[in-house]
């Protein structure tokens, strides 16, 4: 069975070879080394690492001067609440106190332009040098129920450290990334923008796109919840795949290639 | 058929042989915006800048806000039945000014407000004065920079209006500075000046605007948020340079901190 499973994986390696941007000798050694992540993927992770986490500290700022979640146009105290804090034992007083929201406020706005930008500029660059096709799309024979089946029942097994490979994405990390990129991101951005007084007057359909001011807001936290349970799974995929490796070759662009194949 | 939404325009006895700011103001309202402050900085640039990223992203948020609002597009207006049925109230709730409990006492009969600066004629208004200026009356989400937002209905005489009460603005004219009696002072750009939801309100709910929303009258500045919509307001000034006030920031808010440009 384990030499089964073993075979499957190499010829998924082998599979994935073409993908293979270059590959260079090390002048260290024998080991072998490929190019897995560009400049531009590198230098937009970490900008973005930055901004998102300015983002998250500063929106749980400007979150706990109003601990309340409410859905449609209102929400005020003592309006109906879909959330509040006070009802998990710490009141709004409490939560006001832990800081004062100009600077939630104002560091929210600085890092969602340096989000926006950095984002953009990722997304152009990936676009234009075709790394978006041609390691995140999934290619068509990825896409059968089999090879998804077994992409997940490996990533629950928590086998995803024998069966990734070095030289591309995984089908369900393809599939996550673009719908993180592609979908989940902009609808946070727009719940972000659905909240803003001047942003609405000028596009009153993202008041009606998420069924109010209040509506955007709540989706907006709980759009950050989500967020930060990707981030969550994701560093605990880079762990179970080798963090020194996976780490350092966000930073250089290099990682080395397995000793034996895989 | 679908009629084309327009702009309401305002009838303000234009003066056509003036070409200067206070004709553009007072024949152009709907188009005001970019007619009236042009290719001007103030549209796009808050008074003072800040330093580093944090003032940066001040411009860009703010040139971005007025590119998109280059029409001079209303703030979403609400039915009725949205207004919400316990508007909160916030901040100073009742000034402990001594003349401004006085003012209370009788009704705001003797309550005046001083129009001054850069205007052709400077006067003083009753509350009668206002009430008799022609009205807009607006059901908008407040929205508060804390998070929480409430509807509610607002009548009150367009900024636009009083100033035009007052001869409109001459030549250099930047911002109107609002002071109120508990020392809050914001000043507000020529771009939302002209716009006809910033109303100064003397009613709310088709009441006497109430003592906790700022009695006798308030600042409605629909496209920002909460903080720059100042209760409790003593007198209108209309400058050429915020420099003079406070630390120049060109607000009370900004002097402590927040974005002076409170579209976001």
């Amino acid at each position: 069975m384990r030499n089964a499973e073993r075979a499957e994986a190499q010829t998924c390696v082998t599979g994935r070879e073409d993908s293979v941007v270059t590959s260079e000798r090390s002048r260290a050694g024998t080991k072998e080394w490929i190019a897995r992540h560009s400049y531009n993927v590198r230098i937009c992770h970490w900008i973005n690492v930055i901004a998102c986490g300015y983002l998250l500290v500063s929106g749980i700022h400007i979150f706990l001067d109003f601990p309340e979640l409410y859905w449609g146009h209102t929400g005020y105290q003592g309006y109906p609440a879909i959330f509040k804090l006070s009802d998990w034992g710490i009141s709004w007083d409490d939560a006001g106190a832990m800081g004062n929201r100009m600077w939630g406020r104002n560091y929210h706005f600085t890092f969602a332009w340096v989000f926006l930008i950095n984002g953009l500029m990722y997304v152009g660059w990936n676009m234009v040098t075709g790394q978006f096709r041609d390691r995140m799309l999934p290619r068509r024979d990825e896409l059968t129920l089999v090879n998804l089946r077994a992409d997940l029942r490996d990533h629950l097994r928590w086998l995803a450290r024998k069966r990734t490979s070095t030289t591309s994405y995984g089908t369900l990390q393809k599939t996550s990334y673009l719908l993180l990129i592609f979908v989940f991101v902009p609808l946070l951005t727009l719940t972000g923008l659905a909240q803003s007084p001047g942003f609405t007057a000028a596009m009153p359909a993202l008041l009606d796109m998420f069924g109010g001011r209040q509506s955007a807001r709540s989706l907006h936290t709980i759009g950050t919840v989500l967020l930060v349970l990707f981030v969550v799974v994701h560093v605990l995929e880079v762990l179970a795949a080798g963090a020194f490796n996976r780490v350092r070759s966000m930073i250089t662009g290099k990682h080395p290639l397995p000793e034996e194949g895989l | 058929m679908s009629k084309t939404k327009t702009m309401p325009t305002l009838d303000l006895g234009a003066r056509p042989r003036r070409v200067s700011r206070r004709a553009l103001l007072s024949s152009v309202p709907a188009l005001g915006g970019l007619l009236l402050t042009g290719c001007s900085r103030d549209t796009f640039v808050p008074p003072m800048v800040r330093g580093g990223l944090i003032g940066i992203a001040d411009v860009l948020t703010m040139s971005t806000n007025r590119l998109l609002l280059s029409g001079q597009p209303l703030a979403r207006e609400y039915q009725p039945s949205d207004i919400a049925p316990d508007f909160p109230t916030w901040g100073q709730t009742n000034p402990r000014d001594e003349k401004y409990q006085r003012l209370l006492r009788a009704g705001f009969a003797d309550w005046r407000l001083p129009v001054s600066g850069l205007v052709e004629r400077p006067l003083s208004l009753s509350l009668d004065d206002i009430k008799r200026l022609p009205s807009r009356t607006q059901i908008t989400a407040h929205v508060c920079e804390q998070g929480w937002s409430a509807i509610a209905q607002w009548t009150g005489a367009p900024l636009l209006q009083v100033l035009n009460a007052a001869g409109g603005v001459t030549s250099g004219a930047r911002y109107v500075v609002l002071d109120t009696v508990d020392g809050w002072y914001e000043g507000i750009d020529m771009f939302e000046v002209v716009h006809p939801q910033t109303i100064l309100a003397y009613r709310m709910n088709g009441d006497d605007l109430p003592i906790g929303n700022g009695a006798p009258l308030r600042l409605r500045l629909e496209r920002q948020c909460g903080y720059k919509n100042l209760k409790f307001l003593k007198s209108i000034q209309v400058v050429d340079s915020m420099a003079d006030f406070g630390k120049g920031t060109g607000g009370i808010n900004s002097d402590w901190g927040f974005h002076w440009y409170a579209g976001v």
